[in-house]
């Protein structure tokens, strides 16, 4: 469903342009229908740039990005466009900053209606999406974001989601704002949103037991290239690359103390 | 909410911009027609004297009060509109047009105006206070445009943008709704600042008589103060009064400018 | 009490004075720190426990206020008693030392590492410059820190060097106790551990005595704590010796949070996590009765009523349940 071959990210540096900073490396990787795949890797790994190119928020330096046999940056007319932000959606890390602070809540769902199209269920359809995110209307509407909390604001994100049905969400950091006792909560959403509308995920993170846990697959970027990738229990149990080697030994576990310490 | 700093510089600002624009129906005397001798100190007749040609001090000061705060609005109006629209552009366009727009903006930010002024001095004799306004305003907006671009570059990589963008928003509808609505605060306190900025401007270039030929205004009482040697000779009511009302004007606005920034911004205020 | 504690607090109520009242931080906290303990405090954002940590140092102003209880050090004096200019002098850096949650950033800019510790030094020994340095060197040596970062400045050091540095520096002249308030929180992997190993080794060398960590991440906790207190709206809901909590936490917060600790481990998808509902309650006015009690799945009536006491369930092994002075099989 989701192709990505070859994606570069080259940021320009220095006069003219001489220089640049790899922020990508020529990266490829396939995501299926109703797949739930983590892009692991810490900060300066390249892995919100990549988000940032599925997106189609920035363009690549090389590479393509196909979603559904087409390439993204072949779609040019709005409706185009429209179409294919209805079907490949996002929700960012900071639930702050994923409004804007002088409107209402109100209007990232009046947002996410227009994309389907206005219609005059809409109400109806905005109240369902509240309720299937564990919101209360009545708690969360005509409210400006800064009356709401962090875990309520993130549920608002995805209540777009369910408004939306799309076939792929990419997730930047979905809960690593959110307080440990929520975040099983939010994560369940996206379970439900595969299960009910068979909805693909992207997880973007720096948490490897949030990958651990929720993906069918992991892949592990490093300084912008991808470096290993296999099922959670294969990166986990038997790593190739002496970077993702790192990375697990030095993770703190519940089942057992650190030796060298 | 009260803020004592808002009160009491509106209070302050308010006083002046009554006396310059409803000061003369009630002194209602002509500012430019000779109504006594030369160079009379205050008296019960004439309030705050006469100057070199015989003009009554007080109607001057009325009157060139509210000529110069017409500049300054004026020319703050004609350098924020332009501001806002090179700064809004150039931040979010970014590249080429970007760098085109910051080049012409440091040009006109390190040209000195003086040598801009003469020039137009000589070729336009005969200036109205408005052609002042205009020349201080479209000289004056580089530095309220480059930091309308900072805010507008670093708005534009909020999350809350990119979702703008993903639901299909032009470019111009993201700049207007979501953007532009964040950034009052700053244009609000960038053009009280400017206003300032412009009648100071207008009172120094009159003074050496590069600005204002033609009405009154403050620069032009202090223009012919100077003509009149007036601090060498003690004629305090020729500048005194001027200068006074110049610095109390701008004095408020910057207060005012201040109390702006503490409302819009929370995290100013005293505790 | 026990004779041999380090420090002891009693029922200790710190408030912080706003325009709508008390936030009551810390309501009533009794805990006890044992020579060789390294105590962690967990418990999530807003619970209190970083107003903990301030207050066992009697780093207390206003807006935050005493407002009862005792800290008792080594069985013999009543910190809360203590003028604070006393308590600066003769306490802070020498007995207790305190690493306060971003300390990193508390490097001035302009000013090298080398210079910082002058200032601490003096300030309180009275060392001169080379004295200083030269014992600065020394313990820099000993933790296995490279002593180059002496002469740098804060942005030329890492992240996870400036932590270390600043740990090194406040432990200096050997206090007995160190409290560390989230030093390993916005850190990679690889360099909380380098922290972790520097807070152990601290205590291997006895340089000092006992640690009190406090933190939000219960994995951290579980590779170097040795007792574990949980704290939840001002108050401690669960205390006792780190792996018994982990294995068998009693109080169903404790339980909640335990649970929805995500690492990379079999045990931890099998098990699924668990979800708490709702938020954290207003500390200005908390809910009565158990805080927990209106997010709680198994409470009972008397819990919206009377605030539970902290009873042992074993040894060393204390809740602050209902459920659990009824009955243990509620499970």
């Amino acid at each position: 469903m989701l192709e990505v071959r070859n994606l570069t990210k080259v940021y320009a540096a220095g006069l003219l342009g001489r220089r640049g900073v790899v922020a990508v490396d020529g990266i490829s990787f396939t995501v299926e229908e109703g797949e739930i795949v983590s892009l692991v890797g810490e900060s300066g790994s390249g892995k919100t740039t990549t988000a940032h190119m599925i997106l189609r928020l920035l363009p690549p330096t090389s590479g393509q990005v196909m979603f559904e046999g087409q390439n993204i940056w072949d779609l040019r007319t709005k409706k185009d466009l429209k179409r294919y932000w209805q079907r490949v959606h996002a929700i960012f890390q900071d639930p702050y900053a994923a409004f804007n602070p002088i409107y209402k809540v109100d209007r990232v769902l009046y947002q996410a209606v227009s994309l389907m199209g206005n219609r005059e269920d809409s109400e109806r359809l905005m109240q369902e999406a509240l309720e299937a995110v564990g919101l209360r209307p009545e708690e969360v509407l005509g409210r400006y974001p800064h009356q709401l909390s962090g875990g309520q604001r993130q549920r608002l994100m995805i209540a777009r989601c369910y408004l939306l049905k799309p076939k792929l969400v990419v997730a930047d950091e979905p809960v690593s704002m959110v307080d440990a006792s929520g975040k099983a909560g939010i994560l369940k959403l996206f379970l439900e949103l595969r299960d009910l509308y068979g909805t693909a995920v992207i997880f973007i993170t720096h948490d490897l037991g949030l990958a651990y846990y929720i993906s069918h697959r992991i892949l592990v970027m490093h300084k912008g290239k991808i470096v290993e990738e296999g099922t959670p229990e294969k990166v986990l149990d038997a790593p190739q690359h002496p970077y993702t080697r790192k990375l697990i030994a030095d993770i703190p576990l519940i089942s057992r103390r650190w030796e060298d310490i | 909410m009260t803020n004592t700093r808002l009160i009491i510089s509106s209070v302050i600002f308010l006083a002046v911009l009554l006396f310059g624009l409803v000061g003369r129906w009630v002194y209602p005397i002509d500012p430019i027609s000779r109504v006594g001798g030369r160079l009379q100190p205050p008296s019960r007749q004439f309030p705050l004297g006469t100057d070199v040609q015989g003009r009554d001090v007080l109607a001057q000061l009325i009157h060139g009060t509210g000529t110069s705060l017409a500049i300054g609005v004026t020319a703050a109006g004609i350098a924020i509109t332009i501001a806002v629209l090179i700064g809004v552009i150039s931040g979010y366009r970014g590249g080429l047009i970007d760098e085109l727009l910051m080049a012409s903006a440091n040009i006109v930010l390190t040209f000195p105006a003086i040598l801009l002024l003469l020039a137009v001095s000589v070729f336009v004799p005969v200036r109205s206070p408005m052609v002042v306004a205009i020349l201080i305003g479209f000289t004056s907006w580089p530095g309220p445009a480059r930091a309308i671009r900072s805010q507008i570059m670093s708005l534009k990589e909020r999350e809350f943008v990119f979702l703008s963008r993903m639901a299909g928003w032009s470019d111009t509808r993201i700049a207007l709704v979501d953007l532009l609505p964040n950034m009052m605060a700053y244009v609000f306190t960038s053009s009280v600042v400017v206003m300032s900025a412009a009648m100071l401007a207008e009172a120094g270039l009159t003074m050496i008589g590069v600005g204002v030929t033609k009405g009154t205004s403050l620069g032009v009482m202090l223009f012919w103060a100077q003509m009149s040697d007036a601090v060498r000779r003690g004629l305090y009511w020729l500048f005194i009064p001027p200068g006074g009302v110049l610095t109390i004007a701008c004095a408020s606005l910057l207060l005012l400018a201040t109390a702006l920034d503490q409302f819009f911004n929370p995290r100013l205020r005293e505790r | 009490m026990n004779i041999s504690s380090l420090l002891a607090a009693e029922d200790v109520k710190a408030y912080y004075a706003s325009s709508k009242g008390f936030i009551r931080a810390v309501d009533g906290i009794s805990l006890e720190i044992d020579h060789g303990d390294v105590l962690g405090v967990a418990g999530e954002s807003g619970c209190g426990k970083s107003t903990l940590g301030n207050v066992l140092m009697m780093n207390v102003r206003p807006p935050l206020r005493l407002l009862g209880g005792k800290v008792i050090l080594e069985g013999k004096q009543d910190l809360a008693t203590m003028d604070r200019e006393e308590v600066k002098a003769r306490v802070w850096g020498r007995v207790i030392a305190l690493v306060p949650q971003s300390a990193l950033n508390a490097l001035v800019p302009t000013r090298k590492v080398g210079h910082f510790i002058k200032d601490v030094v003096r300030y309180h020994l009275g060392f001169s410059t080379r004295e200083t340095m030269a014992l600065a060197k020394k313990r820099f040596q000993d933790l296995e820190l490279p002593v180059e970062t002496l002469t740098k400045y804060p942005h030329q050091l890492s992240g996870g060097m400036r932590q270390r540095v600043v740990i090194a520096v406040a432990t200096l002249l050997n206090p007995k106790l160190l409290i560390v308030d989230e030093p390993t929180t916005a850190l990679d992997v690889s360099t909380q551990k380098q922290v972790l190993k520097l807070l152990s080794h601290l205590r291997t060398e006895h340089i000092v005595r006992a640690i009190v960590f406090i933190t939000h991440d219960i994995a951290i906790l579980r590779q170097i704590a040795t007792r574990i207190v949980i704290m939840y709206a001002g108050k401690v809901v669960e205390t006792g010796p780190m792996e018994l909590i982990l294995q068998e936490p009693a109080h169903p917060y404790a339980r909640g949070l335990i649970h929805s600790v995500l690492t990379p481990e079999p045990m931890v998808r099998q098990r699924g996590l668990l979800h708490i509902v709702g938020e954290p309650p207003n500390l200005l006015q908390p809910p009565p009765g158990c805080r927990f009690h209106p997010r709680c799945p198994h409470s009972i009536p008397i819990c919206s009523q009377e605030e539970p006491p902290l009873i042992g369930l074993g040894r060393d092994h204390l809740v602050a349940c209902h459920l659990t002075s009824h009955s243990r099989c509620w499970k």
